[in-house]
């Protein structure tokens, strides 16, 4: 049986992938996006993005998501919604393993983005879902008229601190260190408003629950050394994100020791044919602008590298 | 064989549009509860699936037999409506 290969397939469909997409298919490039959560990525959770260039009034990650899809769409990107779990060198091919089976590709985009970090603390698990949340756009709408705790202290969690306003009567973010990582416009938004009460130097130990309900965040502060309980109705954890690497554990493709996939400045991987972008990659900037840039830098790449497989 | 099938979901969760974008695509029709229009209805999402979080999608069957999927859940989706 001849097997289909494919000339170019992007693992995920976030900006980075969809970027490339936009630029493969209109140099007439095949292309194929496999997703196995949300098409347009982080940026599709995110309620509304501020700082891409072209949106002077910002724009909802809902509506940017779907606007990249149409447009990696209008030129022919086929999206699949499925996982890959795996990607093998084979016979100058590069074979994924994947929810719709084996297929191979030509060339590969890994642009699989990252994951929320967790806490690792006691009722973290027992009450996800239930009591603890990661996505404050899914699930914020439980919280209409409760006390809310926010846990970190960077961008992340001051956005979504204050998209949780819109539901919650209080929100206590409790920060690590001394001091928020958050920009300037975002740390001023926050000290505007009145439901948000940011607590530092607080280090989480449990989050505990009784009759199947999260009651408090028992913390200590790391100044003090003293426990401190934070009375809530809910948590919303964001501490950072995790690169989505684990399917390349039996891959060649080098990662460092974060688990982000090492490139050189045109974007490729150690093994030919393969390249990375976007936020899984090492010293990304974790933007979509910067996404979108190195999906589009990829996309050249990769039409370089198929010219150079034809000339062969 | 499926009845019918209700999404209870948000304006801002990218998960809701997800699992209606690969309902429509199988050649699905689903009724949507909108729990920022309808907040009212938030409990009757928790008793279904024990968790505060959307989408929620309840397939009735033929036979009446219910079944909740918590999430974009293509590994339970797809054998709920199949
Ligand atoms: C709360 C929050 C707020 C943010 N706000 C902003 C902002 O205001 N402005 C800004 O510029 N940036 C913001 N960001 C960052 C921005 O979302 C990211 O930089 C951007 O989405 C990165 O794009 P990406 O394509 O590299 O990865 P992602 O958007 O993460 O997309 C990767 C995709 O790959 C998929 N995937 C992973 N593994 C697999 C696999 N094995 N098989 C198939 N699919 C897979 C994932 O499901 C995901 O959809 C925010 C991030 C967060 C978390």
């Amino acid at each position: 049986m001849t097997k289909k290969i494919i000339d170019f397939v992007a693992i995920g469909a976030g900006p980075a992938a969809l970027s490339a997409a936009i630029y493969t298919t209109r140099e007439d490039i095949e292309t194929v996006l496999y997703e196995k959560g949300v098409i347009g990525g982080l940026a599709a959770v995110t309620d509304v993005i501020d700082n891409y260039p072209g949106f002077a009034d910002g724009i909802s990650g809902l509506e940017l998501a779907d606007n990249l899809r149409k447009h990696a769409e209008r030129f022919g990107t086929e999206i699949r919604l499925g996982e890959v779990s795996s990607i093998i060198p084979e016979d100058g091919l590069l074979k994924l393993v994947t929810t719709d089976g084996d297929i191979y590709a030509k060339s590969v985009l890994l642009a699989t983005g990252c994951d929320y970090k967790k806490l690792g603390i006691k009722g973290e698990v027992e009450y996800l879902s239930r009591g603890v949340h990661y996505c404050a756009t899914c699930d914020g709408a439980f919280y209409r008229d409760k006390k809310l705790v926010v846990i970190g202290g960077g961008n992340s969690a001051a956005q979504e601190s204050l998209f949780l306003t819109r539901f919650a009567s209080s929100i206590d973010i409790l920060v690590r260190g001394d001091k928020l990582k958050a920009s300037e416009i975002l740390i001023e938004e926050l000290k505007k408003n009145p439901k948000i009460k940011i607590h530092f130097n607080v280090t989480p130990n449990e989050i505990v629950g009784e009759n199947n309900k999260v009651t408090k965040v028992a913390a200590t502060n790391t100044v003090t050394n003293e426990p401190v309980d934070y009375i809530t109705d809910g948590v919303f954890i964001f501490i950072g994100l995790n690169p989505n690497t684990g399917f390349l554990k039996n891959s060649p493709v080098a990662l460092n020791e974060v688990g982000q996939i090492i490139t050189d400045d045109d974007l490729k991987t150690n093994i030919d044919g393969i390249f990375a972008a976007g936020d899984v990659r090492q010293a990304a900037t974790m933007q979509i602008a910067s996404a979108v840039g190195e999906g589009a830098k990829a996309a050249l790449e990769i039409r370089e590298y198929l010219n150079s497989l034809a000339r062969k | 064989m499926v009845k019918n099938i209700t999404i209870f979901t948000t304006n801002t969760c990218a998960y809701c549009k997800m699992v209606k974008q690969f309902l429509t695509n199988k050649g699905f029709s689903y009724d949507e509860v909108n729990l920022d229009n309808e907040p009212e209805k938030q409990k009757e999402a928790f008793e279904l699936s024990g968790q505060l979080t959307v989408p929620i999608t309840l397939i009735t069957k033929s036979d009446d037999s219910k079944q909740v999927v918590v999430g974009y859940n293509l590994a339970q989706l797809v054998p709920a409506i199949s």
